[in-house]
């Protein structure tokens, strides 16, 4: 077989610094699947944007990388442009910020029909109708006059794969084409790649940071870590054997769904007559500027006992992120009742005086690692001033607090005086967690607070909240997209979609045999090895 | 965007080279300036308003530095003189626009109801009037001088400020680490004075810096066309227009000084305001 | 605007089908709604136009005749004519109703309308911002798009010129050009408006660039940062990804999408134009309604001092209206209410 993309000892980097990437080399076949497997910043994007000649501005390569024959290394302008046209494609991240706003789906379209393939306007838009139709868009027709904000995530990137397909290239490079998507939407694109990919016997290299996702696609893997190729192979055996630390260790940190865990032992359902949270025909409407209202909460109901682990798992939209904020009162509900601790919550924005009271009975801690901290406060005094807040301590004393705190977590006292930015996102969530925890509360809301962390990251600061819980006897609420990171933590779970909660019970119940529709197509969901016909719930 | 996350030294920038070659030099003729001004009195060669009709329109030269004007005054006298009522007037109307717009911006950014939205459309309508319009209505009522433009310009440039910091505000008050602060049971104007105030303040400064600059050449413009400060006192507005019949006559010098000083010093506040704005745009990424 | 961005705040997804019932209707709401906001804007304006003469403590008679002999026959006829005797409200709505209906009141110097003083001055300043405009959006366009596409030394070296160029107050460019072009070199007129045609522009080139350069700098700037925010986007990278050529990259993905935020400043732009040319004027005696203004200020009339601001006030109202109306083509996410750029 002719070896469709070559890269030989490829290094790339900015002049003065240590180099981005180095030394990679990998190759895709004709009509064979690749996947390049790494976390952020192991320069995955790079590698694949040097396929199409796209290297950064300023920066220095050298090495071999050829598509066909082409050295896109040294070729020309000219020859670069018909390698993109008709040879390779790529395949972007995040839709809506690919496909240009202003311009219409169909405009996008047939750009390059009108202009390189000297197509009539009628005959391009004839092509990419037909090609919207094949990636599985309904009323293509009336598609092509609208603009992208009038679609649908999942419905973009199947414009996207359709304008990547146009021209039938030889190979098909995919940059993460369904991080951005809820998990029910990636399978379809996931599927749609692979009948597409086969189909045409194209050649693909595939990039994800998910491993359960590579798994699902490709036969062959390559493993990157800081600019370099650790590792590679069939994917099963990578996968199941690894040879090196490195992909054991991201093999291990990948969530799989775990029944059984999720330590059952710490919920009495039935035994605590009366439960810290309770919530009933708790509704969230929000009038539209514009006029109209959306219901992003519709009479949530269910309690949870002191020392209880309960996972909240929907997509987005689904309320659950809502469903968190009343429960730290950051909203206000519009009807139903919330009972936290035998309080009653009034139906109106807190008082001083009560938001201050709340504080030492729930504290949360956000997604991103990268907002959630003052930028210019430095991490010790950020917790100290929890502490005197709330356990009305000293200047001094509350440092010390602080930094025993941190230390607990994980952050060293060399860290007290840095600021947020000097810190990795993983150090940022451990300071949230210290942060939330200073309040001494008794319920500790986690909204999606490991979904922005790297595999490795994430398993770390997962411990750190069980080891947490166990130790302080903390009641969880764990907001998540993720199956496998609440089957690991919460012995509880609630399923959300489009505000209501369809289904709730003890996490093995819920995976092992799911009552709901919505519930078996989430599990469903969850991208499956290609040697692995069989679902991976047990 | 994320590759700039990714490079290593991004934390030292704080402390190195805090400014640019091009800052530094801008705020070198900056510190001339306003020093040469403030010590008129003491250092200027010659009363400003001595009148030496023997040696008019003097080049620069060992007794004149810059040369004299068309009654034979000590132009350098006058720039320093003149650079006193120059500089006074941007100076209050920034800081009293600085205040005022942080505070109504504060305000209209926290506030989600009504106030805000009133807020909101009230620096809309202010925008509709620009400064330099405001001010010449001003004079128009109260009469020429400096009181009314500089009473004028700090409510015609409150909306620029208070604009900025209630979108500043808006932005902050959705992000993680103010809802925060809210759930750990903060008090809002602890939150609000404490954390977000100071986190707006560059931004902030960065324009107020770039309107000192727009607000000096108004008022210099205004003196220019006679609306402004009015004899005896003199601003370099009113040095240029002094100088214009000299000037047709092919005497350039005597208009050149002022016009020069003006640029100078709005180029320096301009490029301390850029300077500014570019080093917090490059932080905040 | 930024890329922070974040799903922290409140807004669900929609659920398709009200975005469907809603669609019809839409851009007619749109409309009404900037034209509402327009009319409500105009009003206000003219309350604080109006109502500002009654900041001025004392006799509203006496104010309005300042620097003219207080006659008793000459207080009793401005009293008259003001409405002076009557309540405030009154006094405004008779204002306001003459306004809409072309009676701009008179003028105590030129013992003439309002209206006919204005529009007797209105084409030479008309012409003068036009032939300025023409400048900015040529200079300042090209000056932008072209920093914008030569990163490093063509960049900076525009970027320096615009600063300094930027700094220049119309009132120093224009002595700097007199003594340049019209002292020093002799190729333009440094006086008057010339005749028709030819003369007419030959006679405005100077103050109009004069008048522009700022402008010129402004416009530049904002095209050129425009355009570097829309090169870091990820649909330009697809579209170059995609084969496109780099020509057609620059025009159909950056300049295009740029465009939003350089429209965005004519409005400033256009009131901006309009009171500097007062400076302009003056001092290349050209008679326009920028120089009336001046004039009028300095012979206390302020009867058409409150015309005149009104005028330009209600340009930069219209104007901004225009551009609101016309961003939508531009961006069609903003006519369906999700503007984040």
């Amino acid at each position: 077989m002719s070896q469709l993309l070559q890269i030989e000892n490829f290094t790339l980097g900015f002049p003065g610094r240590p180099p981005l990437l180095e030394s990679v080399s990998l190759h895709v076949n004709d009509g064979e699947a690749v996947a390049l497997v790494g976390e952020s910043g192991s320069g995955k994007s790079l590698t694949t944007r040097a396929a199409l000649g796209l290297f950064p501005g300023g920066s220095e390569s050298s090495g071999l990388v050829s598509v066909q024959g082409l050295d896109t290394l040294t070729a020309s302008k000219q020859r670069l442009m018909e390698l993109r046209r008709r040879h390779a494609s790529m395949i972007f991240q995040d839709p809506r910020a690919g496909i240009n706003p202003v311009r219409t789906v169909g405009d996008f379209l047939t750009e390059t029909l009108l202009r390189f393939d000297g197509l009539s306007r009628a005959e391009a838009t004839e092509r990419a109708v037909k090609q919207l139709e094949q990636v599985g868009l309904r009323r293509a027709g009336e598609l092509m006059d609208q603009h992208p904000h009038q679609l649908s995530g999942g419905m973009l990137q199947r414009v996207m794969i359709a304008a990547a397909l146009l021209n039938s290239p030889d190979l098909l490079l995919c940059d993460e084409p369904t991080t951005a998507l809820d998990v029910t939407t990636q399978a379809g694109i996931v599927k749609l790649l692979r009948e597409q990919q086969q189909s045409r016997g194209m050649g693909m290299l595939f990039i994800t940071h998910d491993l359960n996702l590579a798994a699902s696609l490709c036969e062959r893997v390559y493993v990157l870590r800081r600019g370099e190729v650790v590792e590679h192979g069939p994917t099963r055996a990578v996968f199941l054997t690894p040879e090196q630390d490195y992909t054991r260790q991201l093999v291990e940190a990948t969530p799989v769904i775990e029944t059984g865990a999720g330590s059952a032992s710490h919920a009495a359902p039935g035994l605590d007559p009366a439960p810290l949270l309770k919530v009933s025909g708790l509704s969230k409407t929000y009038h539209l500027p514009r006029g109209g209202m959306v219901t992003a909460l519709d009479g949530a109901e269910f309690s949870l006992p002191e020392g209880g682990s309960l996972g909240i798992v929907g997509e987005s939209g689904s309320g659950k992120s809502t469903l968190a904020r009343l429960v730290v009162a950051l909203e206000t509900a519009t009807a139903g009742e919330l009972t936290l601790r035998d309080v009653p919550r009034p139906r109106r924005p807190l008082k001083a005086s009560e938001r201050k009271a709340l504080a030492k009975d729930v504290q949360i801690v956000f997604q991103d690692p990268y907002l959630s901290l003052d930028p210019r406060i430095p991490v010790g005094n950020a917790v100290a001033d929890v502490f005197r807040l709330h356990q009305k301590q000293g200047r001094k004393e509350a440092k010390d607090s602080a930094r025993n705190l941190l230390g607990r977590v994980g952050i060293g006292p060399e860290r007290f005086d840095a600021l947020p930015r000097a810190l990795s996102g993983g150090q940022r969530q451990r300071v949230a967690l210290a942060k939330a925890l200073a309040a001494r509360p008794r319920l500790l809301v986690l909204d999606e607070a490991t979904s922005a962390l790297d595999v490795s990251v994430q398993a770390q600061v997962l411990e750190l909240v069980e080891e947490l819980r166990d130790q302080l006897g903390l009641t969880i609420l764990f907001v998540t997209h993720d199956l496998a990171v609440v089957s690991r933590l919460c012995s509880e779970i609630l399923v959300m979609h489009q505000g209501r909660i369809v289904e709730q019970g003890p996490t093995a119940r819920i995976l092992e045999d799911p009552g709901d529709d919505y519930t078996r197509n989430l599990i469903a969901s969850r991208p499956r090895p290609l040697w692995d016909a069989e679902p991976v719930t047990a | 965007m994320t590759l700039a996350i990714q490079l290593p030294q991004a934390g030292l920038r704080r402390y190195g080279n805090l400014l640019s070659p091009m800052a530094w030099g801008a705020l070198a003729v900056a510190a001339v300036v306003v020093f040469l001004s403030l010590f008129a009195p003491v250092l200027a060669p010659y009363d400003p308003d001595y009148v030496d009709l023997n040696n008019v329109l003097a080049g620069p030269g060992a007794q004149h530095l810059l040369g004299t004007d068309a009654l034979g005054r000590d132009l350098l006298s006058r720039l320093m003189h003149g650079g006193r009522t120059s500089l006074l007037g941007p100076t209050i109307v920034v800081i009293g626009s600085t205040v005022l717009g942080l505070l109504l911006g504060l305000v209209a950014g926290w506030s989600e109801g009504w106030l805000g939205k009133v807020l909101g459309r009230l620096f809309d309508l202010l925008f509709a009037f620009p400064a330099l319009l405001m001010a010449m209505l001003a004079i128009a009522l109260f009469g020429k001088g400096l009181f009314a433009p500089i009473l004028a310009m700090t409510i015609a440039y409150v909306p620029y400020v208070a604009r900025l910091a209630q979108s500043l505000v808006v932005a902050e008050r959705s992000r993680p680490y103010v809802q925060a602060y809210r759930v750990l049971g903060f008090r809002t104007p602890w939150v609000v004075l404490g954390r977000v105030l100071p986190n707006l303040i560059p931004t902030v400064g960065a324009q107020s810096t770039l309107n000192f600059g727009y607000v000096l050449a108004d008022l210099a413009a205004l003196s220019f066309i006679g609306l402004g400060v009015q004899p005896p006192t003199s601003d370099w507005g009113a040095m240029i227009e002094e100088s214009r019949g000299a000037l047709l006559g092919g005497y350039i010098l005597p208009a050149f000084w002022p016009a020069l000083v003006v640029v100078l010093v709005v180029v320096a506040v301009n490029v301390i305001g850029e300077e500014l704005s570019d080093r917090i745009g490059g932080k905040l990424s | 605007m930024t890329a922070t961005d974040h799903v922290q705040a409140p807004a669900p997804a929609l659920p398709t089908r009200k975005r469907e019932k809603g669609k019809a209707t839409r851009p007619a709401m749109y409309i009404l709604k900037k034209l509402l906001a327009l009319v409500l804007t105009l009003f206000v304006a003219s309350l604080a136009v109006f109502f500002s003469r009654f900041l001025v403590p004392g006799d509203p008679a006496r104010f309005l005749l300042r620097g003219r002999s207080p006659k008793p026959e000459a207080l009793e006829e401005i009293t008259r004519q003001f409405g002076l005797d009557k309540p405030a409200w009154e006094q405004y709505l008779n204002w306001l109703g003459g306004i809409l209906q072309g009676d701009w009141g008179r003028s105590l110097t030129y013992r003439q309308d309002v209206s006919d003083v204005l529009l007797g001055r209105l084409p030479t300043t008309l012409q003068l911002v036009a032939l300025a405009a023409v400048f900015i959006t040529v200079l300042g366009l090209f000056a932008g798009i072209v920093a914008s596409l030569n990163k490093g030394f063509g960049d900076r070296f525009i970027l320096i010129t615009l600063t300094a160029a930027g700094a220049v107050p119309p009132f120093v460019a224009a002595i700097a050009l007199v003594a340049l072009f019209s002292v020093g070199l002799g190729w333009f007129p440094s006086f008057g408006s010339g005749d028709g045609g030819w003369d007419r522009i030959w006679h405005l080139t100077l103050p109009a660039l004069a008048l522009g350069i700022t402008y010129i700098a402004m416009v530049a700037r904002v095209t050129r940062s425009s355009m570097n925010e829309q090169l870091l986007r990820e649909h330009v990278e697809v579209a170059t990804s995609r084969g496109l050529t780099r020509g057609s990259v620059v025009a159909r993905h950056v300049l295009r999408n740029a465009l939003g935020p350089i429209l965005t400043v004519s409005g400033v732009l256009v009131a901006g134009l309009l009171v500097s040319s007062a400076i302009i004027e003056r001092t290349f005696g050209l008679s326009g309604i920028g120089q009336l203004l001046v004039q009028s200020i300095d012979r206390l009339d302020f009867g058409v001092v409150q015309a005149i601001v009104m005028v330009v006030v209600a340009a930069f109202v219209l104007v901004n209206t225009v551009v609101d109306l016309v961003q939508p083509l531009i961006d069609p996410r903003i006519a369906a209410g999700t503007e984040s750029r």
